[in-house]
């Protein structure tokens, strides 16, 4: 990805300087033109087409504050009840990704979805310990946003 | 308006920090009071913020920031003295 | 009313939604039972509300003073990404300092994991210990 970047770059620069224009505008409609460069040879490159790559991003992410918004909504709703009510506990859950990164931003999310908190991950990375609110309540809406998370992190991180 | 609608908010920020400040005194255990001290430098953070709006002055941002990055570092340090004894970890010579 | 002063408002609007978010997880601070609880509150609804407020000051200085300021942005950004960090920490640190559970809670299978690798390192140090000898 790096390196598509990078050609894309040179190619707007490149246009720059064939135009003797040196502004900012003649740039960006070089860096337009590497863009759909990049899209035609897409096939011959050794990773996928990096807009893709950035659209999967900005998915993610508007995940994440969706997430954001649910779960404090939730955790808000809890607190406000006359009287708590809550079963809280730990429970395990395995996951299937692999890598520094991808277990980051899978703990990263699931900390932010409703009602639960990554407490602990085992030495080989394959466990999460995760902290829910309300357990019965709360672990299959986990499990079902687990999988969803997990494919969205799998369509940025994997070529 | 706008004027009263900010002090109101700065209102409900000073009653924010006072619940946190108490639980930061009756904390039962060392963990909760550390948690105390992370969401009292978020609601300084908050605090700053509306200030800045109230004023109309932008001289306060890089008091955001390092509010922001001082109270991370200082959860961090605080969370690891917590759960081993120290702070920074030397290699044993043996 | 003119168009600034409708702007001014909303963005005070968007201000004042988020310290009523920060109040309400401050009342959560006192409710909830255990340091585990509260982490919930720290992470999700502190988050959103500091979010609210630096949003409010951007949009604020963005289009009253037309001064698009970074340093908020970062604030915005950093704020973002730190929160779950040292909330995760934080619920570690409480763990491992052997911090109970409130007595609410009906599960807990970390216990079983750290006692069974506890007792895994016990069991290499001895087996470590004998090779020397």
């Amino acid at each position: 990805m790096a390196l598509q970047v990078l050609i894309n770059l040179f190619i707007g620069f490149l246009w720059m300087f064939f135009q003797d224009n040196w502004s900012v505008l003649s740039f960006f409609s070089g860096y337009l033109i590497g863009l759909f460069v990049l899209f035609v040879l897409r096939r011959f490159t050794s990773t996928k087409y990096y807009l893709f790559t950035l659209q999967a991003v900005v998915q993610l992410f508007s995940i994440f504050i969706y997430e954001l918004f649910a779960s404090s909504i939730l955790v808000i709703w809890k607190i406000i009840q006359p009287k708590i009510n809550i079963r809280p506990g730990i429970f395990s859950l395995e996951t299937s990704l692999q890598g520094d990164i991808e277990i980051t931003l899978l703990a990263l999310l699931i900390t932010l979805t409703p009602g639960s908190v990554v407490m602990e991950i085992s030495p080989d990375n394959k466990v999460f310990y995760i902290h829910a609110m309300d357990i019965p309540e709360l672990s299959d809406s986990v499990l079902r946003s687990k999988t969803r998370f997990e494919e969205a992190i799998k369509k940025v991180t994997r070529p | 308006m706008i004027q009263w609608i900010l002090f109101f908010s700065l209102i409900l920020l000073t009653f924010s920090i006072l619940v946190t400040i108490y639980r930061l005194v009756k904390g039962p255990t060392a963990p909760d009071r550390v948690q105390a001290l992370d969401a009292l430098g978020i609601n300084l953070i908050a605090g700053v913020a509306v200030f800045s709006v109230y004023l109309r002055s932008t001289a306060f941002f890089e008091v955001i920031l390092l509010i922001g990055i001082l109270s991370f570092i200082g959860t961090i340090a605080f969370a690891r003295f917590v759960e081993r004894g120290v702070v920074i970890e030397r290699k044993q010579s043996d | 009313m003119s168009g600034s002063s409708l702007i001014e408002l909303s963005i005070a609007v968007i201000i004042l939604l988020g310290t009523i978010l920060g109040f309400l997880s401050s009342i959560g601070f006192i409710r909830l039972p255990d340091v585990y609880n509260r982490a919930h509150a720290l992470a999700k609804s502190s988050t959103l509300s500091v979010l609210f407020v630096l949003l409010g000051t951007f949009l604020f200085f963005l289009f009253l003073e037309g001064y698009f300021s970074i340093k908020i942005f970062l604030g915005i950004f950093f704020v973002f990404l730190t929160s779950p960090v040292s909330t995760h920490v934080i619920c570690r640190s409480a763990y491992h300092s052997k911090v109970e559970l409130a007595k609410e809670s009906i599960q807990d299978d970390l216990q079983e994991a750290m006692e069974e690798y506890t007792r895994k390192q016990q069991h290499n140090k001895n087996t470590e210990e004998a090779s020397i000898i």
